[in-house]
């Protein structure tokens, strides 16, 4: 009947224009995707430029002299104009090609080859966890709402919500690392020798780190939209029709209520990108978290832009597929793209 | 032949106890080493080593001519003789049989390549010290031996001969394919990270070293560290901080070794600049200072006090110079006279190493008892020695280990690289400078001694530095390792890992 026209009213429109629509709406986006990446370039190196002394100073130290620093500077280029510096840069992106890091003279994909593999070990671990968790935590504590699960559910998320990523990260390491349960390490230096895959228990406790850090969010605004599908006239309708609850959660209401929650959910996601920063330094953990730290300090400009956009393009590729799959999962979005 | 003359014959009945002792030793196992320190930047090259880690690591695969030993004295390593023919003309005689990890003969050739390769590297360690070498006209005389010409007379030639990061390395050297002397050889390294070597079964000295192999892990993070070598991650780590000792005390099966070194711990004054440069103020300065009481808050009781005067460990330094102590009265005396009394002063100050920001808050403490206000500013380290270093009025800085001759030159000499203090003041300069000068032509040691006697003297009573500590360093390591000796030079034995074993 009612859901009969709908079908037949999308049947009707060719196919050849909505699917124009979606692709000129993602090629916009992603136009406006590397157009950020740019200005990103050039605000990081901007930024690399204000910071007191430069590689030089930052390699020799100390133990720098007026001559040593000339020599090293005009061995990395550095005594170029600094307009000079940032094109040669550019150009060598657009060939892929991402330069030599100033501080260990070696390519700069060699340098940060490793750490990108750790850092997405970790990011996936605490995607699979947090995801799938809070889905269900959010959905649990909509459907008991109000009573014991849905409180302590929601005091909790409270809690890790406003704790700092390095509190849970220390805390962590008390409990399960130096004190009362010694069952990890407290340090999660990873063999370089070895498989990080061989090492997973040094990767338990960042990735829990950032679980917990990122599980509030997500939870609670699943919980709000569960709610609020709940309470709608479609699923009010489908349980006076005599359908099983679980029925009604699985075909009407989960669908409805994760739109919402795949927004927040990537720029959680996009969050951790980010945030392995801070949790990686906790933990010593070697991936491009503490790679970007330490090139900053040593003021290593090839090493932190591509750290930094590879963290940016993270981020646009993330909310990318958030609205992406938001379409997908909303039928009204994708009519309106026509 | 003036020289003096260096030969490396150990006594038998030494070498006949050492194998035996050596025979009962365990050989095997894979060391596991925590090193402070490291950053991004570390290099496994032995000519560059800028960071301690990077010293340390390059250390076990590269061999310099000459080294410090536990005691700070000369010892011969790869040259059998090291002969001073004047004091502008060094000869060299290199130890027959010794090889490079890929098979190489160890030749003239590679000491003046290294040497070289060493003065024209802007990141040279050894670039300031070696600079007084004329290497051009040095010559190779046979495979095994190279008369050094000097471009001017300085037997604190020897000094730097003995330094760390002076190493031997190829002709052929690729600073990729790491080819040293030493007793382990290269396999792996990831820079800020972790570097594993193997040991090698040619090296040139009979039975050591007794591992397999050594795995150097960078550790940065003080609590990190002795986390490791709690939770048995690691056997040995450096730079235990003297507030974790009693943890690692109260291990059975944990030791602390604690080297006594000649690494100064420092506040510096300007002496051409109001209002340090009156003697007066300067020396009052270093009477304010109550020193067992500084080394107790910011070492936590854990160092030698300092006299004002460098390298204490130097076998010339001069012990006959009573020890300054606080006194108050006496301080505010001198300000008084110089028109100085309410003084008031900025110190800068900085993390440069974990005690000296905490002394600069106990200095400002017993500033007070003086009528003198040190207002202290932190930055950080960048700053403190970036663009603006040398010219500071007051501020805090450390020396590692060397010889008095070799700390003058790079710190008090109007040419000195480093002379943060601006050194001398117009009184003592003609006289330290000749002073100095004698001395670096003075190849008696008995002679030199004395006049770097009168030299420390005036370091003493006129000059900018507060020298009042000497650090101590803290090894930390487990019981099933042995063979960590106190060493006056560097930590982890001297960065000498060849002569440690497995129990």
């Amino acid at each position: 009947m009612a859901r009969k026209a709908l079908r037949s009213n999308v049947a009707e429109t060719p196919r050849g224009r909505s699917f124009s629509g979606v692709a000129r709406f993602f090629l916009r986006r992603i136009a406006l995707g590397v157009l950020t990446l740019f200005l990103v370039s050039v605000i990081i190196f901007a930024a690399t430029q204000v910071l007191p002394g430069d590689t030089a100073r930052a390699i020799l130290g100390r133990n720098a002299t007026p001559e040593t620093l000339a020599e090293l500077r005009h061995r990395l280029h550095l005594d170029q104009p600094v307009v000079h510096q940032y094109t040669d840069w550019l150009t060598g992106i657009l060939r892929l090609d991402l330069g030599q890091s100033l501080v260990q003279e070696r390519p700069v994909t060699e340098v940060i080859g490793s750490r990108i593999g750790n850092s997405a070990i970790l990011f996936l671990l605490a995607t699979l966890v947090s995801v799938p968790l809070s889905v269900l935590l959010g959905s649990i504590a909509a459907l008991r709402r109000d009573r014991i699960f849905d409180h302590v559910t929601s005091i909790t998320t409270l809690v890790f919500a406003s704790l700092p990523e390095f509190v849970i990260g220390i805390a962590l390491v008390l409990v399960f690392g130096t004190g009362v349960f010694q069952l990890l390490p407290s340090v999660s230096i990873i063999d370089p020798g070895r498989s990080v895959w061989l090492q997973l228990d040094k990767v338990i406790l960042p990735a829990a780190t950032l679980v917990l850090a990122v599980i509030p969010h997500i939870t609670r605004i699943m919980r709000a939209s569960m709610i609020e599908v709940l309470e709608s006239d479609y699923v009010e309708m489908a349980r006076l029709k005599g359908l099983s609850e679980r029925l009604i959660i699985r075909r009407h209401a989960l669908p409805n209520a994760i739109a919402p929650a795949i927004q927040i959910t990537a720029l959680s996601l996009a969050w951790i990108a980010g945030g392995v920063v801070l949790v990686e330094f906790v933990f010593g953990y070697a991936g491009i978290g503490a790679g970007l730290v330490d090139a900053v300090a040593l003021r290593d400009i090839p090493v932190v832009q591509a750290l930094a956009l590879l963290i940016a393009a993270i981020y646009i590729v993330l909310n990318l597929a958030g609205d992406a799959l938001t379409v997908f999962v909303s039928p009204r979005l994708r009519t309106s793209l026509q | 032949m003036v020289g003096v003359s260096l030969l490396g014959l150990p006594g038998c009945d030494d070498r006949e106890e050492e194998a035996q002792e050596a025979g009962r030793r365990k050989r095997g196992g894979t060391l596991i080493v925590g090193a402070s320190g490291g950053s991004a930047s570390d290099s496994v090259d032995p000519h560059l080593p800028l960071s301690t880690i990077d010293q340390f690591r390059q250390a076990q695969l590269y061999e310099g001519l000459a080294r410090f030993d536990a005691d700070f004295n000369f010892k011969l390593v790869l040259a059998e003789e090291i002969t001073l023919e004047q004091p502008d003309r060094m000869l060299v005689r290199l130890r027959p049989g010794v090889e490079f990890h890929n098979g190489k003969p160890l030749t003239a050739d590679d000491v003046l390549f290294s040497y070289r390769r060493i003065v024209t590297e802007p990141k040279g360690l050894g670039r300031a010290g070696l600079s007084i070498l004329d290497l051009d006209s040095s010559k190779k005389l046979d495979e095994r031996t190279v008369r050094f010409f000097l471009k001017s007379p300085n037997v604190a030639i020897l000094d730097e001969v003995a330094q760390v990061f002076n190493g031997i390395a190829p002709v052929d050297f690729d600073p990729r394919e790491p080819n040293g002397t030493g007793p382990f050889m290269f396999e792996s390294f990831e820079p800020g990270r972790q570097s594993v070597f193997a040991r090698n079964p040619q090296y040139w000295q009979a039975d050591v070293p007794y591992v397999d192999s050594v795995v150097i892990n960078d550790l940065t993070d003080d609590t990190a560290r002795v986390n490791a070598l709690l939770g048995g991650e690691v056997h040995v780590i450096d730079g235990l901080l003297a507030t974790q000792l009693p943890v690692v005390e109260g291990q059975d099966d944990l030791r602390v070794v604690r080297s006594p070194s000649g690494q100064s711990s420092t506040f510096y004054m300007r002496v051409d600049q109001a209002p340090f440069n009156d003697v007066r103020v300067r020396q009052a300065m270093r009477l304010i200072v109550d020193r067992p009481q500084m080394i107790q808050q910011a070492l936590g009781g854990v160092g030698q006090v300092g006299n004002d005067v460098f390298s204490i460990q130097d076998p010339l330094y001069n012990h006959d110079l009573p020890q300054r102590g606080q006194d108050i009265g006496e301080a505010r005396s001198l300000l008084k006279q110089a028109g100085q009394e309410g003084l008031e002063v900025e110190l800068l100050t900085g993390p440069v190493t974990p005690g000296l920001l905490a002394a600069s808050q106990v200095l400002a403490e017993q500033a007070k008892a003086a009528d003198v206000r040190i207002n202290l500013r932190q930055v950080d380290v960048g700053t403190l020695f970036g663009d603006k270093f040398l010219t500071w009025l007051f501020a805090v800085d450390f020396w590692s280990t060397r010889n008095y001759l070799s700390t003058v030159a790079l710190a008090l000499l109007p040419t000195s690289p480093f002379n943060e203090t601006h050194w001398p003041d117009d009184e003592s300069r003609t006289a330290y400078l000749r002073l100095y000068n004698e001395a670096i032509q003075t190849v008696d040691s008995e002679k030199r001694g004395e006049l770097i006697h009168e030299m420390q003297r005036i370091d003493w009573e006129r000059g900018g530095y507060i020298i009042w500590a000497f650090d101590t360093f803290l090894d930390a390591h487990s019981t099933k390792i042995s063979g960590l000796q106190p060493n006056e030079y560097k930590p982890f034995n001297g960065y000498d890992l060849s002569r440690l074993f497995f129990v």
